[in-house]
This record gives structure tokens, C-alpha cells and sequence, in this order.
């Protein structure tokens, strides 16, 4: 088995568009959920949302940028970013193995949102040409193989909430068996359009706002949480073998060592304990390592009422005794859901956890539920913690659980 | 008066962000990165402008000349027919 390093970060986030940045935000408890424009909010009862703020045009041309979703803009920023982190040159056989794994969980939405304004609001048929190309739930992953000329793998996940996760995990796989030297992996989503907003809002899974700060409106954890609050972006972290990264010298940003996947088949939205406590156990089996040795869980903590619970006891069921000396935060009360892209932003946070010592908090978390008794960190970070080993949780509708493990370089 | 060039033009400058000086009935299309599928979303805007309905998109368009004619021959198409002319803006 190979070992596989993490040698690039790159980011789009609400909580900042370099990782550096998103990590200073993250530590300082600074929350990046704010009002969505009249535009959006004006139909919504939920009006709030993690927005990312972001230069288009300082990124692409004019007639590229008529060419991409608002989830491919994204998901292009962040990879070009991980890659140029990396500061990999790649031979041209290399670039033909190097693949690029991307989770999205509804890709090109504001496209079809558009498309469907333009057929039934508008009653015209001129549907922009490009409408298949920028909806497509490959397109951002293809334009990124594109830019950057890697003939490897060009795969697309779909697994809602844990799309990136398993992006992630599953190049990982790639590098670990020998099939590839680099692998661009992460997650991008951009689900801030009306008909998407509307559809989650009919769900009714979408937090209430917060009436004195809408910005504390994510309650993870905490026994008035009332759901979560949606967040767009992109996050890629460049994978990298071992011993490629250490010929080169590259600067490792920790080290991936396992991958956790089950399925919750009770219900399409429902979580389980069981569920979610054998993807843990499957991640810890493939890092092989003891529980006990876990230093830090960012958790999925959505702030639903179901999750966090079911997050808890299958914790403890995993970790037993040893659960409440875990910190575990949920940085989803700053940065909003990413859905697609959750995963790939969360084991960031991870990754720069175990490297600086430094334990994110749960914000917004002042009134315990006994149904969630763990160290959740709240209100303010930790710093100077010696962590070895960071988890990352991603837990879907449609059952698909992911766990993500590193280690510190 | 306004060519339909001029309105070409002006589409293009607003949509592409293309200095208007570098766009002259000669421009290859390639060169200003507009391809087959950014020919028809450019005749969807101009079909709004000049009241026309493209009818034959699947046609070759090399130079923004070309797609001016086709817009020409088009408004012609329009002229021609009986109903036209009432109400119609130009």
C-alpha cells in the first residue's frame, strides 16, 4: 500500500477564498452566514445563507465565463489553487494518470434554474446553448481536467451532502493501490438559486433565523438548533504518493491515511446510529488505528435536530469511554452547508487543525442538549493542542456515509 | 442610421467585453473565442434586437460579416412578408 500525502489546498468558501484565510475565520468564530440578496430573499422565508464572494472576472475571460456555472467558476478557482499550492510539475506520462475526482451534489443548478425562467416564467424557447454543457453534473470536473491537461480519471460523485468525501476517498483508493502518482480530488457546489432554495426550503430542514444576530441562525448541537442553513463554494486538496512528494521536496500539508464508506438504507433522509458508527469503524480499520488515538472530529454537525443526536451516539458507540475527551466541533455554524463540497472544505479544516495545533469551535452553541454531551469546543478555539489525528464526518441524504482521516506531516 | 453591423457590434461589446475596434466585418470568429454554440446564444440576442426569428442556425458562420448578412437576409425575410411592418421597431 502506498501512503498518500496531501501536498495542495486550494478554496472558494463564505469563510474566505484562500485556506490561510478560511482557517483564520474558522479560529476566530467568525461566522460568514448572512442575508441572501432581495432578489433571492424576497420569495424565501428563509433568507439566510453562506455566499461566497468571489472575482469572476478576475479569474476568466468574458466568453469563457458565458460558458461556465456559477459551480464550475468555483470549482476551476479552487482547483487551479490547490494545484498551484502543490507546485507540481507534471511529466506529460504523469499527467495522463493524474485524475480529477470531484463530489457535487447538484452541479450546474442555477443553469436549470435559469433554463426553466427562461421556458415557463418567460415563455420563450431561446434557452441558452451552452444550458446542457454548464448544467452537466460533470462539467466542472471536466473543465478543470481541461485547463490544467490531466488525461487521468475525470469522475463525477454524486452523493449529496457526501459527494466530496467520497471524491476524496475514492481517489485516495487510487493513489494508495498504485494506480496513480497525483490525483486532484475535492467537491464544488452552488446551490443559491431560487428553485434550488425553494426546494430545501420546502423540505423543511432550513434553520430559522435567528432574530438578534441572523448571523448566528446554525445551531449545531445545541438544544434550540432549529436546522441548517445552506452554503455554496468549491474546496480541492492535490493527493500525492509518498514518495513522489518526497522526491520533489514538496511541502506536505498532512498525510491521508483512511476512508470510511457505508449506507443507511432505513430511509432516504433518516440518519442511523449504526450507520454512521460503521463508517467510523471502517476509516479507523483502513487508517489502522486505535480510537482512542483520534485527536480532533470535525464533525457533520448540520444542526438539524436528527443528525446531531444520531452524530453523537454513534460516536460514542465507536469511541466509548474515550468519546468525551475528543474535541469535536462543527465549523457548518460558520461556513453554512456546502452540501457537494462539505466534505472537501471540512477535511480541510481537519488537515489544518492537525497542523497548527489549533481545534476550530461550534459556534452558537449556549443552551445544551442532553442528547449531545460530548466537547463540542463552543464559542472559542484551542490552540496549541498536539493532534495527531484529525476525522472528518459526511453524512447524506440517501444514506451515503463517508469518514475521512489524516494525519499530521 | 444604425447597420446592422453597428448593432452586431454593440451586442458583442456588451456581452464579451471586447474593445469595439477590434471588431470589424472581417473578425474571425475563432479569433475573438466566440464558437458554434456562442454564434446562436450572439443570434438569440440579436434575434430580440432586430425583431427577427433565426430560422437556420445550423449554418456556417467564419466572420462576424457573415453572421451581419445572415441577420440581413433575415430582416429582409421579415420586410418581405405581408404581415410585416406595423408596429415593428427598428
Amino acid at each position: 500500500m502506498k501512503r498518500v500525502a496531501v501536498t495542495g489546498l486550494g478554496i472558494v468558501s463564505p469563510s474566505g477564498n484562500d485556506p490561510v484565510e478560511f482557517f483564520d475565520n474558522l479560529t476566530a468564530g467568525r461566522s460568514a452566514i448572512g442575508r441572501l440578496p432581495e432578489t433571492l430573499s424576497a420569495r424565501l422565508s428563509t433568507r439566510i445563507a453562506g455566499s461566497a464572494s468571489f472575482d469572476a472576472s478576475a479569474h476568466f475571460s468574458a466568453p469563457k465565463l458565458r460558458m461556465l456555472d456559477r459551480v464550475s467558476q468555483m470549482g476551476l478557482i479552487a482547483a487551479a489553487q490547490a494545484l498551484e499550492s502543490a507546485g507540481i510539475d507534471l511529466t506529460d506520462e504523469e499527467r495522463c494518470r493524474t485524475g480529477v475526482f470531484l463530489g457535487t451534489g447538484m452541479a450546474g443548478a442555477t443553469t436549470t434554474d435559469e433554463g426553466y425562467g427562461t421556458l415557463y416564467r418567460d415563455h420563450s424557447d431561446r434557452i441558452k446553448p451552452y444550458s446542457l454543457l454548464m448544467a452537466m453534473s460533470n462539467a466542472t470536473a471536466a473543465w478543470i481536467g481541461i485547463e490544467h491537461r490531466l488525461s487521468g480519471p475525470n469522475l463525477t460523485f454524486s452523493t449529496a451532502c457526501s459527494s466530496s468525501a467520497v471524491a476524496i476517498g475514492e481517489a485516495w483508493l487510487r493513489i494508495r493501490g498504485g494506480d496513480a502518482p497525483v490525483m486532484l480530488a475535492g467537491g464544488a457546489e452552488a446551490p443559491l438559486a431560487l428553485g434550488t432554495l425553494k426546494a430545501w426550503e420546502a423540505l423543511k430542514t432550513l434553520a430559522t433565523e435567528d432574530r438578534d444576530d441572523p448571523s448566528a441562525s446554525c445551531k449545531p448541537f445545541a438544544k434550540n438548533r432549529s436546522g441548517l442553513v445552506l452554503g455554496e463554494g468549491a474546496a480541492f486538496v492535490v493527493l500525492e504518493e509518498w514518495e513522489h512528494a518526497a522526491r520533489r521536496g514538496a511541502s506536505l500539508h498532512g498525510e491521508l491515511v483512511g476512508y470510511g464508506l457505508s449506507t443507511d438504507i432505513a430511509h432516504i433522509t433518516r440518519p442511523t446510529i449504526e450507520g454512521q458508527a460503521r463508517a467510523i469503524r471502517l476509516a479507523l480499520e483502513s487508517a489502522a488505528v486505535a480510537p482512542g488515538r483520534i485527536g480532533y472530529i470535525n464533525a457533520h454537525g448540520t444542526g438539524t435536530a436528527a443528525n446531531d443526536a444520531v452524530e453523537t451516539a454513534a460516536i460514542r458507540q465507536v469511541f466509548g469511554a474515550s468519546a468525551d475527551g475528543i474535541p469535536i466541533s462543527s465549523t457548518k455554524s460558520m461556513h453554512g452547508h456546502l452540501l457537494g463540497a462539505a466534505g472537501a472544505v471540512e477535511l480541510m479544516a481537519a488537515l489544518l487543525a492537525a497542523q497548527t495545533g489549533t481545534i476550530p469551535p461550534t459556534m452558537n452553541l449556549r443552551v445544551p442538549d442532553p442528547e449531545c454531551d460530548l466537547d463540542y469546543v463552543p464559542d472559542v478555539a484551542r490552540f496549541g493542542q498536539d493532534i495527531e489525528l484529525a476525522m472528518t464526518s459526511s453524512f447524506a441524504f440517501g444514506g451515503t456515509n463517508v469518514v475521512l482521516i489524516c494525519r499530521k506531516a | 442610421m444604425t447597420t446592422t453591423f453597428d448593432g452586431l457590434r454593440e451586442v458583442i461589446v456588451r456581452d464579451y467585453e471586447l474593445p469595439p475596434e477590434k471588431l470589424v466585418p472581417d473578425t474571425l470568429l475563432k479569433d475573438i473565442d466566440i464558437d458554434s454554440l456562442g454564434v446562436i446564444e450572439l443570434i438569440f440576442s440579436l434575434e430580440e434586437k432586430f425583431d427577427i426569428t433565426a430560422t437556420d442556425t445550423a449554418q456556417e458562420f467564419n466572420t462576424l460579416g457573415d453572421v451581419a448578412d445572415y441577420i440581413d437576409r433575415l430582416i429582409a425575410e421579415r420586410k418581405a412578408r405581408p404581415s410585416a411592418g406595423a408596429g415593428m421597431r427598428e
